[in-house]
Formats: C-alpha cells, structure tokens, sequence
C-alpha cells in the first residue's frame, strides 16, 4: 500500500481542531466513566460502600493529617520511574523492566552506604550515583543485547526483573554484599544495615507535612525532560528514531547510540528513583528488604502511560497513583480490603488506553483512505 | 565440599520425590506454554497468561468452595482464565492497544482483584486426589512422577498432541500461522486475522486458567496471593527458549520445572546450594539462549505487532 | 448476446471528500480480456476492490450473471466465481506452495489434495512449481505464479489481475498473457486486467475502458484502438507520447524520441567528460536472512547525468538504494562519493557525504509520518555535518533552531508549491504527491552530489509524475549526478542518458541513451544475455 495519490489535495483531510477536541474529550470521559462504574460493581459485591471508601482514600492521601507529605514521599520514586520510561519511550522502545532496575539501583545505593563507613553530603551523593549506576548497568545489558543481538528489549527488560529481585535477593543473604551484618540479627532477617544518619536525605516540614527534599529534585527533573525532548537536538533525534527508525538512521541517527542512550537513561531514572527510595526514608525506613520496590516501577511505568508519555502530565498523575497508595492505608477502617485501590488502578489504565487507539487508528485511516484507497 | 555437594546432588537426583516435583512444576508450566505457544504464532506475546493463570486459581478455588468439585473448580478457573484472555484479546487485537502494556495492567488488576475478592471472600479448597495409573506407575524413578499425581495434572497429556494438531493439521492452525507470519497476505486471502488472533489469545487464557485451577487443586491446596508468582512469565520464557516449536516449549517447561524443583529439594536434603540462582535460571538461560541463537531460530515474523487492514 | 459474467451499474464510492468511483458501469464478457486502463488514482483499482469485495460501494449494483449480487468480502466474491491476481502481499513466505495455495477456502485441511490439486492448475496451465516448495525460497516470477495458480485453484469465472507485469520480465510477461489467452480462449472465462501501461493493454486484451478521476471516460475494442487516442483519453488533454510515456507505459514513442533527444545532448556525458561523483565497486551484500542482495555491483555516475538503473524487481534494487541511504552495511566493495569514502551502513554516513535519496518507499525511510511538515523538512542535517558528538548539531548547537527551521519550511514549502494546511501540520495529513514533495525539496534543497531517487513516480498521478521528472532533469542540469532506479522501463527510458541494467545483484549490461535498443534491453532485465553483456 505504498501508493498514495497526489491528486488528494490537504484541504481534503479535515483537520478541525476544536470539534477534534471535543471528540477526544468525550471519548476519554467514556473510558473513565466505563472504568468507575466496573470498580463500583466490584465494591458492590463484596458489600462494600464506595463513600466510606471514596472518604477514607480521600483521608489517607490528602485530607488526614501529615498525608500530604507522606503521599509526596511515594509519589517522588513514581514520578521519576515514569520520566525515565519517557524518554524511553520517544526513541519508540519499550521498557517493562521498570521493577528490576529501580532494585537494582536501591540495592547499589545500600551497597555503598553500609560499606564507606562514612557520612556526609559527599557519600550521600555517592549513594545516589551507586543508584544511578545500578539502574542504568541493569538497563543496559537490556540495550547490548538489542543492539549487538537484535533481542527485543520487551523481553529482556521483563526477563531481567526475575533475574534482578533474585540477584538481590542473593545479596541480602550475604554478609559480605547487603545483609546487616550485626551478630543479633537472625540469618534469615534478610534485611540490609540502616543506613547512618547522616547519610539520609534531608527532609522538610511543611505545615505539618513531611517529606523528602528530593521532591523539588523530581519536580526540577520533570521540566528538564520536558525541555530536553522538546527543545533540544538529542530530543528531536529521539523523537525521529521513535516515530521514523530508518529515516532516522538514514539521516544519521544512530539507532545503537540513541536507543541505547535511551534505554540507559530510563534505567538510570529507575536507578535514582531506587537510591530516594532508600534514603528518602517513606520506604523500608531506611532499610533494603527483600521485595524493596513494592511495584512502585510497575506503577511509575503506568504513570507514564496514563501521562501519555508527557513529563509534565505525569505530575499530577503520578500524585494521584501515589495517593491511591498512601489513602489505601486507611481502608482498613471501613472493612474493604485495600487492595481495591490495585483494582481502581488498573482499571483506570485499562480505560485509559482505549482512547489513543481509537484515535490513532481514526486519524491515520481517514488520512489514508483519502489518499491511499484512489490508487 | 565439593564432594558434599556432589552427595547431595546424587540424593536428590536417585529420589523419586525430585522427579515427582519436577514433574508437577513442570506441567504447570505446560498448561501456560501450550497456549502461549499458540498465541505467539498467531502473532502475540501475551504476557497476561500470568494473570490469567492466577485468575484461573482464585475461580477454581471459588468453584471448588461452591461445589466441593475438582471438575468444577478446574471449569470455573478454565473460565476466569478465557476471561482474561478475552479482554488481553480485545484491547490488543480490536482496539491495537500495545499488547505488552495491556497485558501488564491486566497481570495488576488481576492480583488486585483476587487478593482483594480473597480477603473477602475467603474459599475454603483441597487438593484433588491422587489417580496412580495401573501399571504405569510401577515403573522405577519415573513412574510415580508421570502416572501417580494428582488427577489434574494429567489432563495436559491430551492437550499437548492436541494444541500440535490444531496448528499443524487443521485449516485454523494453518491461518494461525500466516496471520503469525503475514498478516496483509492472510488478510487479502479473505481470513479474519484479528479474530484468529484472538481466538489464539483466548486459547492461550483457557490453558492459563487450567494450568492455575491445576496449581491450586492439583498441587498447592489453598489460595495465597503469591501462589503464581512468576510463573506464568516462565512459561513465556519457555515458549521463547524454545524457538517457537511445541517441542522446545515443552522441554523449556521441564527444564526450567527441575530446576524449580531442584532449588526447592536441595535444602531438604542439606545442602544451602544458591537458590537464587536457581529460581533466575529459566530467565537467565532464556536471555542466554535468544542471545547465541537469535540468528537461528525463526521467531513468527509478525510478532508483537498489531495489524491493522489499510496501515502496516 | 447472453448476459455478461459480471456486470457493474452505477458504482459509486467516495472516500471523505475524495471521490474515487462515480457512478462507474463495467461489464466484462465471457472469452474476453477486458483492459481496465488508467492512470493512477483513477479508481480502477478501487473498482476491482468492489468486485471482490475488499471496499463496500457508497452506491450501485453488481450483477454476477444476471443475477444482482451482493458482495461483502473476498470469501463470498469467491463464492460467485470471482478470482483475484494480487500485486503484493498476498504470500506468507514461509509456507509452502500448496499451503499458500489454500489459504483462505473453508473447507478441511486435505495436504494431499491440495498438492494433487496444485499439480493439476500448473499442467493445465503450464504453470510449473513444486508444491512443496517454501515461498522464502521462490524468485519474483515464480511466486507470481503461485499467485495465479491461488487464484485459479478454484475455477473462477472472472480473473481479475492487478498490475500483474510489475514483477515480471517483459520475457515472462509474454508467457503470462498466453496463459491468459488460454484462459479466454479455451475455458470461457472473462478476464479483467488492469492497468495503467499503453502497450501492455493493446497487446493483450480484447476490449478497453478507459478511467479518469473516477469515471469511465472511454470504451473501445482494442482492434480500433491507437496509442495516441488511448493517451488522450487516459489524461484528459492531448499528450505527447514522448514526454508522457513513462507515465502512460509506451516505448515506442520514448525510442522514437531518441533521435530528437540527442542535439540536446549536451548535459549528457562524453566518453571523456568529468570524473565521477558516485562511484560503487565490486559492492558485495547479504541479508539478515544471509541471501545475497548485492553480487559485486560496480556503478560510476558523473555529475550532470541521469544514469538509469532498469531490472525487474527483486533484483538489489533495493539494495542499492538502501546502500546509498547508509541503512545497508558492505561485505566488500566500496563506495566513492567525490573524494570521500562514507562507511556504508554507518548512521548518516552517505548523506553527510552528499548522497540525496528519495526513497521508494517514502514511509518507511523517507519521511516520518508523525511529525510535522517543518520537522520533516529539516529531518537530515545539511552535507558537511561531519559531527561525532550526539548532543549537537552540525552547527554545534544542542538546542533546536526552531524559528530558524520554521523559515527554511516555509521557503520550501513555497518554493516546491507543497501543498499543507501549514508548516506546523502532521506529514500523514498530506497527499501523496505532497509527501513526496516534501522528500524532494528536502533532499535537494541539502545541495547534494548526487541525487538517488527511486521509483520516485510509484504511484503518483501524470501531473505529480511530470513535476518530479522535471525536478529530477533541472537537477542533473545544476550538475548533480542523478541515479534513477526505476522498475518501469518507461520511466528510465524517459528520464536517462544511460541505462544499466540491474540482474542478481550486479550490474549485467550498459547501453547509452543514443544506442538504444529495447528487445536486448529486456533480454538483459531477465539474464538472458549475462554472459554476451560481461
């Protein structure tokens, strides 16, 4: 179907913006509405009454005391996961491994921690590099093997989650890597040594909500990526590898070097993500366990999905994701279960996927049955 | 110490146990892999089996709740299984979402669902019995494995020459395989390709909801959360390590089934061999072996990528 | 007379705004070939389409026998008797023949039968081929066969073939119109062949219909049909068959404009003329699946020349142009542009080496389709950007010049009189022809050594066809050196000063403009003459 004609003139494509608008905007509202509804039956079957719960999410996510912080705290790691899986996904590649490198990246930053034997800003910014590291080492064993050994990086970035927690978990069984090796603890305890003091994150109080600092760093990030892909040379190549690989090599983009580049860098930002969470202080107080990233890449990867790949977007949204989280806490005193809040998740992204693939094949089929259907 | 472990090694490999675990980790596996192996040569790989399988073990263990049946419950998982295979099947095949990200988000609601339907709901199951094939089952090391297990376990002996002869010998496995391959070609020769697609899709959700209705009746007993855990990933891995024909995806199972076994027999008989290796094993040699053989096995030419008619 | 085999009243379809079929009747009769001519985007094929019931019409009836019908997809047009000669796409390689064969039928799988059944269509027919053959292994010409024997594996009534000689030597396209003849002549069936090529059509068939822009503009028997006339009604306007016959498919009248061609000469190379800009030797290339694309290709083109490259396809032509896209690494041989050597295959290599490529498939390495008109203007850095370092530009920038890139869009787009809503509208908004203006205006507005451009014409209507032809002569006068690779002879007959052809992956013969000779031409295109020509 390579034929298009030429006899199509533009103005044959409609390209009416404000009615375009609307369409999105309903078909979206559908989406959610649909997705709400489902989540609302699944409460109603159990017995459960979707006030109390809407009121105790509401609760533990913004309007009890203190939450604000504590949502802050989940919500930096996911909002740095999902900027990674960003920039991944401009050069048109498709991270799953989200999980394993944040572990990975969590697990070097607590090897480095509990072996300096110092304190300080300039260990605790080690630790954040041992994070970065970790993550884009993991990621990037993802980017040789697709680029030396054409492997899909789908598959190896999901395969390597499996092989990452296994890694780690071989690590917090060994004195000598990541178990605390003080003599009371049991062997099996399989928890890391807490890291010093003054190797944490600073944490700022505000108004009787307390969080890590680290949130102005995510949130500085988030107009960086933005920038970057919007304004610079590196985000418009990453752009034309996305959209155009073969143009984009014939143009001199080197798939090897950006998708790489790409792929590394969404690792590093799991990587980092990993190092806030240990030394952030909202997760494992402090501590590296086993099952560290309580999905919290998962989610991140999610985040980005739902944000459609926009960094700004992904604020708010990963705000949200994070209050789900921190409001599931409160659910015990209505009775529901909180994994309900994982249902909700879901099904909203589930809904939220629909609207794209709708568009996307709308869109490009009138372009193309105005043109490509003549022939 | 080498020795020692050399003694352990030799204890569990003359033990009928080893073999007997093996096997039932392996079938489990085998439940998923024969229909993920259909999947992916319609063209998907659909990495919600993993949910699929879970849902098939948390309805199994509902069905068995209400009827105090094995059939029953092993029905009822088979079910929830095509469930979740059907919507993986529409959100990737009618809608062309991503196949990847809609089965992932579908592996998070599914264990948000059961988890959350299970702390409320709470069935009570069993184990189904344990059939030992006359005859069969006298014979030494391997008898017991292969013929005296509990009575689930044994419907995958059917389904494996079953799945072979739906794709190489009938007219449907025939259009799976082009739309697995060509997807424009098989669509200009008047097949529906997306519906083959998901069709595939929905076969690989009936197995995966078996294979867990068989994990929770046939080998764990009770519903935990964590009862699935990864393997439903491991399966796709197999159908992977083997390069995409039935035979490979059944030794991939085995393989990475003794493995599993291995790791879980090794302390019993006291020996702290690394575990951790073990269980990253099937993912580590997967990633080992795409990696040598990439240029070699032919994986179906159009995988993992959405058709839709008039767009490439 | 009794009724026709099939009969098409009043079919009407439209496409948004476009309007690809109006009010159209056709019918084809039994014992003949019924020539569909047209140029392209005339509707004929969206015609065909609602025959064998791939597009459902706005408007009309169909009547298959006499009797009205209604057909909704390709199983139920199958039912009626209709059978369909796909161009493309209509194999799944790595199957075999007879399984190619019967994809698609409803009844159970019968392996034997079905290569019983194969075995009789290629006697009948004389269509050899082994049914188990895999179609990975097949040539172009012998997967056609296949094609032709799928279709009329189950006796059709109505054969319809699309463009059937695209792939074909102009050797096999004879054999192919025998087997059609025979087809009419001894089993009654109607045949639709459609096309848009002058001579192929008025050797061929027994009746002609003549569409334009979604209408029926003509009818004839072939025996009262003349070039001239056919090409007058085809486009609307007398044409001069010399300088539209590429697009209309004519040779004669591109041989008989040799001779007024030659005074004009004088852009054209001398045997001693200036050294040559593009310069392949010995290039040797496999592909992933470790077939050989290029066998030792050794190529020279001098600056102001058009060389055309002309073969059937499948023989490296893509090859070739993905080689001088960067996107093919060597496994020997080399590649001289000017004084330099660009690593083949190295991202960017050629063009930063001043190669312009206007690709055959404009989608998959020639644009992006979802970014804009502007981004796709500016896609690839001017020659001379040599820079290594991935954050900067040619010009040593990181950030985007993004006012900067809007002007130059804008010039373009004036100067190339693309047609877009804007700069800022997405690529996949515009036409074809426009797409293809916006490739072209971006190679050559790179000032570029030389120019690669091919089938540059597929699928563009005699307006677009004439505006890139034109394009691509005022480029070999500002002195670019200018390869055409070209599957329709017509095109590079119309367009070069010197001809080579392309068989296997190598070069297999030379001929210049002035020395023309079209039957050793075609003897060369199907390697005939490997030998007489090396």
């Amino acid at each position: 179907m390579t034929g298009v004609d030429a006899g199509a003139g533009a103005g044959d494509v409609r390209y009416d913006r404000a009615r375009e608008g609307a369409t999105v905007l309903g078909i979206y509202l559908t989406s959610i509405a649909v997705a709400l509804v489902v989540a609302a039956l699944v409460l109603l079957a159990t017995g459960g009454s979707w006030t109390s719960v809407l009121s105790a999410l509401l609760d533990g996510s913004v309007r009890g005391p203190g939450r604000w912080g504590t949502t802050i705290g989940v919500a930096i790691p996911l909002l740095l996961v999902a900027l990674g899986t960003i920039v991944n996904a401009r050069a048109g590649l498709v991270n799953l491994g989200q999980e394993g490198q944040l572990f990975v990246g969590a697990a070097f930053g607590t090897y480095v921690a509990t072996h300096i034997g110092a304190g300080g800003p300039g260990v605790l910014f080690l630790i954040m590099l041992a994070g970065v590291a970790g993550g884009a080492i993991w990621a990037g064993i993802a980017a040789v093997l697709r680029y030396q050994r054409r492997m899909p990086e789908v598959l190896t970035t999901l395969l390597l989650v499996f092989v990452a927690s296994q890694a780690v978990g071989y690590g917090l069984k060994n004195k000598n890597l990541l178990l605390d090796p003080t003599p009371d603890q049991a062997n099996r305890n399989l928890i890391s040594e807490r890291l010093r003091p003054d190797t944490r994150l600073p944490r700022l109080d505000w108004f009787g909500n307390e969080f890590p600092m680290t949130a102005f760093v995510a949130l500085l990030m988030a107009v960086l990526v933005a920038l970057v892909l919007r304004w610079t040379i590196v985000g418009f190549r990453l752009q034309m590898l996305g959209r155009g690989p073969r143009t984009a090599h014939r143009a001199g983009v080197s798939e090897a070097r950006y998708g790489g580049l790409a792929l590394v860098a969404s690792g590093a930002f799991c990587g980092l993500a990993g190092a806030f969470m240990l030394a952030g202080g909202d997760f494992g107080n402090y501590r590296l366990t086993p099952n560290y990233p309580v999905n919290i890449g998962w989610e991140g990867l999610l985040v980005a999905l739902v944000a459609r790949n926009h960094p700004l977007v992904s604020i708010p949204v990963a705000f949200v994701f994070a209050g789900l989280r921190t409001g599931s806490g409160f659910l015990a005193a209505t009775g529901v279960d909180r994994d309900i809040t994982k249902v909700v998740q879901a099904l909203l992204v589930l809904a939220l996927l629909v609207p794209p693939a709708v568009l996307f094949v709308r869109n490009r089929r009138r372009a193309l049955a105005a043109a490509a259907e003549r022939v | 110490m080498a020795g020692d472990f050399f003694f352990a090694v030799g204890d569990v490999l003359s033990s009928e146990t080893t073999y007997s675990s093996g096997w039932r980790l392996a079938v489990a596996l085998g439940f998923v892999a024969v229909g993920e192996w259909i999947a992916e040569r319609a063209g998907t790989i659909n990495i919600s089996v993993e949910g699929a399988m879970l849902a098939g073990a948390f309805a199994a263990a509902m069905g068995y709740d209400a009827s105090g049946s094995v059939a029953v419950g092993l029905l009822i998982g088979a079910a929830a299984g095509l469930l979740v295979g059907a919507v993986q099947a529409h959100f990737s095949h009618n809608l062309t979402a991503n196949q990847f990200v809609v089965g992932l988000t579908l592996n998070i609601l599914v264990l948000g669902l059961a988890s959350f339907l299970n702390s409320s709901l709470k069935p009570e199951t069993a184990t189904a019995h344990v059939f030992e094939v006359p005859g069969l089952v006298e014979i030494p090391l391997l008898g017991p494995a292969l013929f005296g297990q509990p009575w689930p376990l044994y419907l995958l002996y059917p389904l494996v020459p079953l799945a072979w002869w739906l794709v190489y010998r009938t007219r449907w496995g025939l259009e799976v395989r082009a739309v697995g391959e060509n997807p424009q070609a098989a669509d200009v020769s008047s097949i529906d390709v997306n519906a083959r697609r998901r069709q595939a899709v929905y076969i690989a959700g009936i197995t995966s909801g078996l294979g867990g209705g068989y994990l929770l009746l046939g080998q764990v007993g009770w519903f935990e959360d964590a009862i699935v855990g990864g393997q439903g990933f491991i399966a796709i891995a197999a159908v992977i390590f083997g390069g995409w024909t039935l035979r490979g995806a059944m030794l991939g199972c085995l393989l990475f089934g003794s493995a599993n076994s291995f790791r879980l027999s090794l302390p019993a008989v006291g020996h702290p061999l690394n575990s951790e290796l073990l269980s990253s094993l099937p993912f580590v040699l997967t990633i080992c072996v795409m990696a040598l053989f990439a240029h070699r096995t032919r994986e179906p030419q159009s995988l993992a990528r959405p058709f839709i008619r008039g767009l490439r | 007379m009794t009724s026709p085999a099939a009969e098409l009243r009043g079919i009407t379809k439209r496409f948004g705004a476009v309007v690809a079929c109006d009010n159209v009747d056709l019918a084809l009769q039994r014992g003949e070939i019924h020539g569909i001519l047209g140029e392209n985007g005339a509707g004929k094929s969206t015609l065909m389409k609602v025959l064998i019931g791939l597009v459902l019409p706005d408007a009309g009836a169909i009547r298959i026998d006499g009797e009205q019908r209604r057909i909704r997809d390709p199983a139920e047009a199958a039912e009626l008797g209709i059978g369909m000669v796909h161009q493309h796409f209509s194999l799944v390689e790595p199957l075999t023949v007879w399984e190619n064969v019967i994809l698609g039928e409803r009844t159970r799988l019968d392996a034997a039968a079905a290569r019983r059944r194969v075995g009789e269509i290629s006697e009948r027919y004389g269509l050899a081929i082994d049914p188990d053959e895999r179609i990975s292994d097949l040539s172009a010409g012998l997967r056609q066969r296949v094609e032709i024997i799928k279709c009329l594996r189950r006796d059709p009534a109505i054969v319809i073939l699309d463009e059937p000689t695209s792939v074909l030597t102009p050797g096999e396209s004879e054999q192919l119109f025998e087997v059609l003849r025979l087809v009419v002549e001894r089993e009654n069936k109607a045949v639709a062949l459609v096309s848009h090529k002058l001579d192929e059509v008025l050797a061929a068939t027994d009746r002609i219909t003549i569409m334009r822009a979604g209408a029926v503009v003509d009818r004839r028997e072939t025996g009262d049909a003349d070039a001239p006339g056919l090409a007058r009604a085809m486009v609307g306007r007398p044409v001069s068959l010399r300088s539209a016959g590429a697009a209309l498919g004519h040779i004669e009248g591109l041989e008989d404009g040799v001779a007024a061609s030659e005074p004009e000469a004088g852009n054209g190379p001398e045997a001693t003329g200036p050294p040559p800009v593009l310069s392949i030797r010995d290039a040797r290339a496999r592909g992933r699946d470790r077939r050989t694309l290029l066998d030792g290709l050794s190529l020279d083109v001098r600056p102001g020349e058009i060389v055309g490259v002309a073969g059937v396809e499948g023989n490296g032509q893509a090859a070739l142009s993905d080689l001088l896209s960067s996107l093919l690494p060597l496994e020997g041989g080399t590649v001289r542009v000017r004084d330099e050597r660009p690593l083949p295959g190295r991202p960017g290599a050629m063009a930063a080496a001043g190669v312009a490529v206007v690709p055959a498939d404009r989608h998959e390495s020639g644009c992006v389709l979802d970014m804009t008109v502007a981004e796709n203007l500016t896609l690839v850095s001017p020659p001379r950007a040599r820079t290594g370092r991935a954050l900067l530009d040619s010009a040593g920038r990181a950030i985007l010049d993004r006012t900067g890139r809007r002007a130059h869009a804008e010039r373009l787009i004036e100067q190339f009189g693309i047609q877009t809503p804007g700069a800022d509208a997405p690529m996949w908004s515009l036409s074809g022809g426009n797409q293809q203006r916006v490739v072209l205006a971006r190679e050559l507005s790179g000032d570029p050594a030389v120019l690669v451009a091919a089938q540059p014409t597929r699928g563009l209507d005699v307006g677009a066809i004439e505006y890139v032809s034109e394009r691509l002569r005022e480029a070999a006068a500002d002195g670019v050196a200018v390869l055409l690779i070209s599957t329709e002879l017509e095109e590079v007959l119309d367009l070069a000063d010197r001809i080579v052809v392309i068989f296997r992956g190598r070069i297999v013969g030379e001929m210049d403009r002035a020395d023309l000779d079209v039957e050793r031409l075609g003897l060369l295109m199907s390697g005939a003459q490997e030998a007489a020509a090396s």
